[in-house]
């Protein structure tokens, strides 16, 4: 048992539920925070390494699906479990494509319940993933001269050396210099990895290129 | 044979008659004194009336003497009873003054027991006979007259102004006939025929006494009266018995039974009605006793104790039991009776009416059921509309009972197992399991087909069943519950079943009321006060709001759902009216958004510490 498995936020006004579920995922080898209401889980939240939410949807005040408007909207990314004491069909909907990883009826089986709380730390992990590489992308990014970024814009719109130095009205050697820069610098081997990074990067979009 | 010889005994006879007549009236009658008192004086007249013709044959002085001794003594009892008469048959007379008027002539009759002088006459000279028409001769007297006479005439003129001022005090009061033809005779033919007999006992008329005509007058006017009474009083027994006819019709039309209970002899006297009511055979003796053993006996003790209570109090009182009848059946009677209390207030009788109210009381126990029944099916119903939520109260408790146990297996699946956390788990799971029984149970009662079971209740912890049955109701509509109970209330005397009826019903009434409402304005309050004797509950929201006429929403079939039958809050009425309390809705914002309903019972009283 270590504690790399993750954080699962657990909220469920029924304190009875809560310390049942609790006990489940300790067992587990997880990490378990429990909250009875959305407003002391809100105001106590910190982002942590891998973490997930276990949400009942029928609470007081804030219910579930109502919370995970409220985390959308002010940024945290938490991959949530729905928990639901009848199986509503719309509200699961609505559930799932605002990103819910499951959504589960009461009285759930532990395995369906540890089987979705360890997906949406997959999912929670792949996040932070992806966050991580594009963080890295970004700082290689800003370590480019303007004509450098010039350069790669071309590069990844697919035109050939001498065209991007009829375009910018240089030399065809400063060119090929200035390409072997960005390659390094973006820390990329080959062509089809730096138009990947320049996806990633939201790069180009809005040139297509006419050959 | 002369004249003379027929008027006076005609006289004597007719008085004699009269006598005898009012003799037999007044000893029949109660009260009867007037008219043996009219009998005497008659009788004392006819004495009299003989005493003068007598006289007016006597032949000697000493015979003349002799007769007028006689006349007299009953001169002075024809004072004596013409005052007594006037006193009963008036009861309007001086007391001094009657006494004084008999008083001074009987003094004055003292003379005619002394040897010498007598009353009228110092001296008697002489006598002589004078002859009249028709050839009748009478005796007249020749003396000196004695000066005590004239006390004897004072006792008259007494009487004459005794009897005045009797009849214009009775004439003040009303009997102005009495007054004027009794007050009127004797004072006119008293006066004329004393002043007669005066002049003749001074010598300055020659004539015999003719005092006794005048009373024979005096008589006529008297019976007439009296036997006026008499008719009056025969009038009055036939309207008695015809009323008496009317009362037995209308008591026998309405099935009431009379009784009289004698507290003195302790008796009841009954009509037979009421023997048949009771199971009491015609003839048979009934006191107390034996009419509280025809009672049920759960009854006996609370009708003895209303009995003793109204003797106590202003006497008046109503009462309804059973009666316990001979083949097995029960017998409701309602009973109401008076009281009567003697001078002393001391109690003498009691009077009282019953009457079979067993119809009655069936159409009412079966409205009761009826009431039950609808009651229970508009329950049903409600829960029903409820069953979403319920299912969810059930299925919470065993949610958390299979994940405890799960959580359990793998725990001890562990090397080494975590006993101590095993434990927790096991007893969680036993509350649970509590918990998912205590929702059955209530469940159960609220679907139950009860009996109205009434008993002190916390009003706070009705609302607490209730509001635990729609707690997920209300999260699952998105509604937010406000509170503001007063935490210590008095008691009320109620069916528990029943006012959770009521509050679900107008929990859930509020909460449709609010379905088209902004999610955040679905607001609920349930509020408790205690005020003039009344526990208070009032339940809130800020819905679509009541009809212009709020109590509309409280007729049968007035409903604003489409599945609704519209008998939830009528019905809810009926069970809190039963309760002896008040339930009634108002408007509760000012744009007429918004209801308020309102239920008051009355408390129960508590010791105050």
């Amino acid at each position: 048992m270590s504690a790399t498995r993750g954080t699962v936020f657990l909220l469920d006004d029924d304190p009875g539920m809560l310390k049942a579920l609790a006990r489940l995922l300790k067992a587990e080898g997880f990490t378990v925070r429990g909250f009875t209401d959305a407003k002391t889980f809100l105001e106590s939240y910190r982002v942590e390494n891998l973490s997930c939410l276990v949400l009942d949807v029928a609470m007081p005040e804030l219910n579930g699906l109502e919370l995970q408007q409220r985390l959308t909207h002010i940024g945290v990314l938490l991959p949530i479990v729905f928990l639901t004491g009848h199986g509503d069909i719309p509200m699961s909907v609505q559930a799932i494509k605002a990103g819910a990883v499951d959504f589960l009826t009461k009285p759930v089986n532990d395995a369906d319940l540890l089987r979705a709380v360890r997906a949406a730390l997959k999912r929670a992990a792949e996040q932070r993933d992806l966050i991580a590489e594009l963080a890295s992308l970004q700082q290689r990014y800003s370590q480019l001269t303007p004509r450098e970024r010039e350069v790669m814009e071309h590069v990844v719109a697919g035109k050939l050396n001498k065209q991007i130095a009829g375009n910018l009205g240089i030399g065809e050697h400063t060119i090929k210099v200035h390409r072997a820069r960005v390659m390094e610098k973006m820390g990329v081997d080959s062509l089809a990895d730096l138009v990947r990074a320049a996806e990633r990067l939201g790069l180009g979009q809005h040139s297509t290129s006419p050959r | 044979m002369t004249w003379m010889t027929i008027m006076w005994p005609m006289a004597i006879g007719a008085c004699v008659t009269m006598g005898l007549i009012q003799l037999r009236v007044g000893l029949r009658r109660t009260p009867g004194a007037a008219h043996l008192l009219f009998s005497l004086n008659a009788i004392v007249v006819a004495i009299y009336s003989g005493c003068e013709l007598a006289l007016a044959c006597a032949d000697s002085p000493v015979e003349y003497l002799a007769w007028l001794r006689w006349l007299d003594i009953t001169a002075g009892l024809q004072v004596v009873t013409t005052a007594a008469f006037v006193w009963v048959f008036f009861g309007t007379g001086r007391k001094w003054l009657a006494l004084l008027a008999p008083g001074l002539s009987c003094l004055a009759l003292i003379a005619d027991f002394l040897p010498q002088p007598k009353l009228v006459y110092l001296q008697l000279t002489g006598i002589r006979k004078i002859q009249t028409f028709g050839g009748a001769t009478y005796t007249v007297a020749d003396g000196v007259g004695n000066p005590w006479n004239a006390i004897f005439y004072l006792g008259v003129l007494l009487l004459v102004v005794f009897v005045a001022d009797a009849s214009v005090t009775l004439w003040r009061r009303g009997s102005r006939r009495r007054a004027a033809v009794i007050g009127g005779t004797i004072t006119f033919f008293v006066l004329a025929g004393g002043t007669q007999a005066a002049l003749v006992d001074n010598g300055i008329m020659r004539t015999p006494y003719l005092l006794s005509f005048a009373y024979l007058a005096i008589l006529v006017a008297m019976g007439l009266e009296l036997s006026n009474d008499v008719l009056n009083a025969g009038q009055l027994a036939l309207d008695l018995r015809e009323g008496e006819r009317r009362l037995a019709l209308a008591a026998e039309a309405a099935n009431l039974g009379i009784w009289i209970r004698d507290l003195v002899r302790n008796e009841i006297w009954a009509t037979d009605k009421w023997r048949a009511l009771l199971g009491f055979a015609k003839s048979e003796r009934i006191d107390l006793d034996s009419y509280l053993q025809k009672l049920h006996p759960e009854d006996r003790e609370a009708v003895s104790q209303t009995f003793t209570k109204a003797v106590e109090s202003d006497g008046q009182y109503e009462t309804e039991y059973r009666v316990l009848l001979s083949d097995g059946q029960l017998r409701w009677i309602a009973s109401r009776g008076r009281v009567e209390f003697n001078g002393a207030g001391k109690p003498v009788c009691v009077r009282g009416v019953s009457v079979d109210i067993t119809m009655r009381k069936q159409a009412e126990a079966e409205s009761l059921r009826q009431r039950e029944e609808l009651a229970h099916l508009s329950r049903v119903m409600t829960l029903s509309e409820l069953s979403g939520s319920l299912a969810h109260e059930l299925n919470q408790p065993l949610a958390i009972i299979l994940t405890n146990a799960q959580a359990a297996q793998r725990l001890l699946a562990q090397s080494p197992p975590d006993l101590a956390e095993a434990r927790d788990i096991l007893a969680d799971i036993v509350m649970e399991d509590q918990r998912a029984g205590e929702v059955i149970r209530r469940l159960r009662a609220l679907l139950k087909r009860g009996e109205t079971n009434l008993q002190p209740l916390s009003i706070n912890e009705v609302i607490q069943d209730v509001v635990r049955i729609t707690r997920s109701d209300l999260i699952g509509r998105g509604i937010k519950l406000h509170h503001a109970c007063v935490g210590h209330l008095p008691r009320v005397l109620g069916d528990r079943i029943q006012l959770q009826q009521v509050l679900l019903n107008l929990i859930l009434n509020a909460c449709d009321a609010m379905a088209a409402s902004p999610p955040e304005g679905r607001q609920l309050v349930l509020a408790t006060a205690h005020r003039d004797g009344t526990v208070r509950v009032s339940v809130s929201d800020n819905g679509s709001g009541l009809p212009p006429d709020p109590e509309r929403v409280f007729e049968p079939f007035h409903t604003t759902k489409k599945h609704g039958l519209g008998l939830g809050l009528s019905i809810c009425r009926s069970i809190i009216t039963a309760h002896k309390g008040r339930l009634w809705a108002e408007t509760r914002g000012a744009a007429g958004s918004g209801a308020t309903f309102h239920i008051e019972l009355p408390a129960m009283s508590e010791a105050k510490p």
